[in-house]
């Protein structure tokens, strides 16, 4: 049964790359050094938002213009660390989590899966009250969105 | 005649099905290599032929009314067209050229063509060759980068919808020389040689796009997608997008010009419309019944234990949903009135069930009640 093992798409030449289902799903790419630099600036933003207590707009402000791309791993964890500070020093209701949009409220899933992924670094008793309060709001559409879409966060 | 009628003509999945011009036959695959036609007979119905020339599951089929015949498509790479000659349903294989599955097959309104979509990153639309005496084929390839999952055609005969694993719905031109007459133009675009791209739509979720439609008049776009959103689209326009809590649908039809019909993992039918120009979902079609939980003896306790192994704590609790199917909605498919004012349409999905829905009998019982 070896053949079984052989990866027949390696043959392919026209084979369908991640890359490229990045760009089919809408996916603009971005500088990684800019991204990273606009990260920086709305960490500023974010935090004179929470030391204000305006914990909601601390969150938009947080998950907006996510620095989607290929190459932006620098911005994305550094985005990560700031949408995980705002929801782990805000208290997890259904009221803040529908006053968001759709689009926000899918963005906010997308952090929450990616700081469950790291159990190490983000507290995950706290992410779950945070995906329990979303998924009351938005419904199990929300998560599918998540999975479904390569422009990761 | 009662809002819906329900068959379970299978204890597996349907995989397709396709009705008959007069409604008295049904043609179905049961979750394997065979089709089987069912007719009629007062409340039933009964297993009349069972067309097993495929070597692999049938993954669509489609009757053309007017013409009688059948198109099956599965995933041993073939298609064929069946006729009935004195009581017996015929194959003739079509020229496909394609080295992956068969996905999906649609009749072109006039029935002198159909398209096939396939996991080849193509689609083959089919005519017949009259120099030859055979269905052959032309490959719709250009901008298709993955398997194409489902299509429709436009009433013009000419244009076709795409959708497809690569997260986009597409508008491509299927006209052949010599089998179509050139077509007046459309809203999508005024000339269109074969495999011209006249539109490329994408819901930006990032989806497989499992269901396209053209709205009855062709002016319009709808599709659904595995990010659980469906998109409708108007030539020239903007997107309109509509982002569900549910889960994804597999198949859409349009009831009118202002009305959409989805279906799929959820197990119901909705109705999306159109007020004031804008889309959004309007209710569920499948009401759904409220479970009796009535109280459990002793009694009952120890019979769902002996017959069925179930250990029942406080009720009578079953894995049964409360809606009509009983898992995913794979088809939808128009029954009665015409394009422009659907009364009817059918449903058949994973669990076996073929379900026909009267619209206007359900919306009369939705009014009743509001008040």
């Amino acid at each position: 049964m070896s053949f079984r093992s052989i990866d027949i798409d390696a043959l392919d030449e026209d084979i369908l790359v991640q890359d490229e289902l990045f760009v089919l799903s809408d996916g603009l790419e971005v500088d990684p050094e800019t991204a990273l630099s606009n990260v920086k600036t709305k960490e500023v933003e974010v935090r004179n938002c929470l030391t204000r207590g305006d914990t909601s707009n601390a969150l938009i402000k947080a998950i907006e213009t996510p620095p989607y791309g290929l190459h932006t791993s620098k911005a994305k964890n550094q985005n990560t660390k700031i949408v995980m500070d705002v929801l782990i020093s805000t208290k997890a209701t259904v009221g803040l989590v529908k006053s968001l949009s759709t689009e926000q409220q899918d963005i906010l899933m997308k952090y929450i899966y990616r700081g469950m992924a790291s159990p190490n670094l983000y507290n995950s008793a706290v992410l779950l009250s945070w995906h329990e309060k979303l998924t009351e709001a938005a419904g199990v559409g929300c998560i599918i969105r998540v999975i479904t879409d390569r422009k990761t966060v | 005649m009662s809002p819906t009628e329900v068959y379970q003509l299978n204890l597996g999945p349907i995989t397709a099905h396709a009705f008959n011009k007069d409604r008295t036959q049904v043609a179905i695959c049961p979750n394997n290599n065979e089709v089987q036609i069912y007719t009629k007979a007062g409340k039933d119905w009964n297993l009349r032929y069972t067309l097993a020339e495929h070597d692999k599951l049938v993954t669509s089929i489609d009757w053309a009314p007017e013409s009688n015949r059948l198109v099956t498509s599965s995933q041993d790479r073939n298609t064929y067209v069946w006729n009935l000659e004195a009581d017996v349903w015929k194959p003739t294989l079509v020229l496909l050229r394609i080295n992956r599955a068969a996905t999906f097959v649609r009749w072109s309104p006039l029935e002198n063509k159909f398209a096939v979509a396939s996991g080849a990153r193509v689609i083959a639309v089919c005519y017949f060759d009259e120099e030859h005496n055979w269905w052959t084929s032309k490959h719709l390839k250009k901008p298709i980068r993955s398997s194409v999952l489902s299509l429709d055609w436009h009433p013009n005969n000419t244009l076709l919808a795409a959708g497809s694993a690569d997260f986009k719905a597409r508008v491509i031109s299927a006209f052949i020389k010599g089998v179509d007459k050139k077509p007046p133009p459309t809203a999508w675009g005024e000339k269109f040689p074969f495999n011209t791209v006249l539109g490329e739509f994408s819901n930006g979720g990032g989806g497989w796009i499992h269901s396209v439609a053209f709205s009855p008049s062709g002016e319009a776009l709808a599709f659904a997608g595995h990010d659980s959103e469906i998109s409708i689209v108007y030539p020239g326009g903007a997107i309109q997008s509509i982002r569900l809590t549910s889960l994804p649908y597999l198949s859409l039809i349009w009831a009118s010009e202002e009305k959409i019909i989805a279906a799929g993992h959820d197990c119901v039918p909705v109705l999306f419309e159109k007020i004031n120009e804008k889309w959004k979902l309007s209710r569920t079609i499948d009401a759904g019944k409220k479970k009796v939980v009535g109280e459990s003896t002793a009694f009952d306790r120890f019979r769902d234990w002996d017959s069925k192994g179930i250990s029942s704590r406080g009720g009578n609790e079953d894995s049964e949903l409360n809606t009509i199917h009983q898992n995913t909605i794979t088809s939808i498919r128009y029954y009665a009135g015409t394009r422009e004012n659907v009364t009817h349409f059918s449903t058949s999905g994973l669990d076996g069930k073929l379900v026909i829905w009267d619209l206007e009998s359900l919306e009369s019982q939705f009014r009743n009640l509001k008040v």
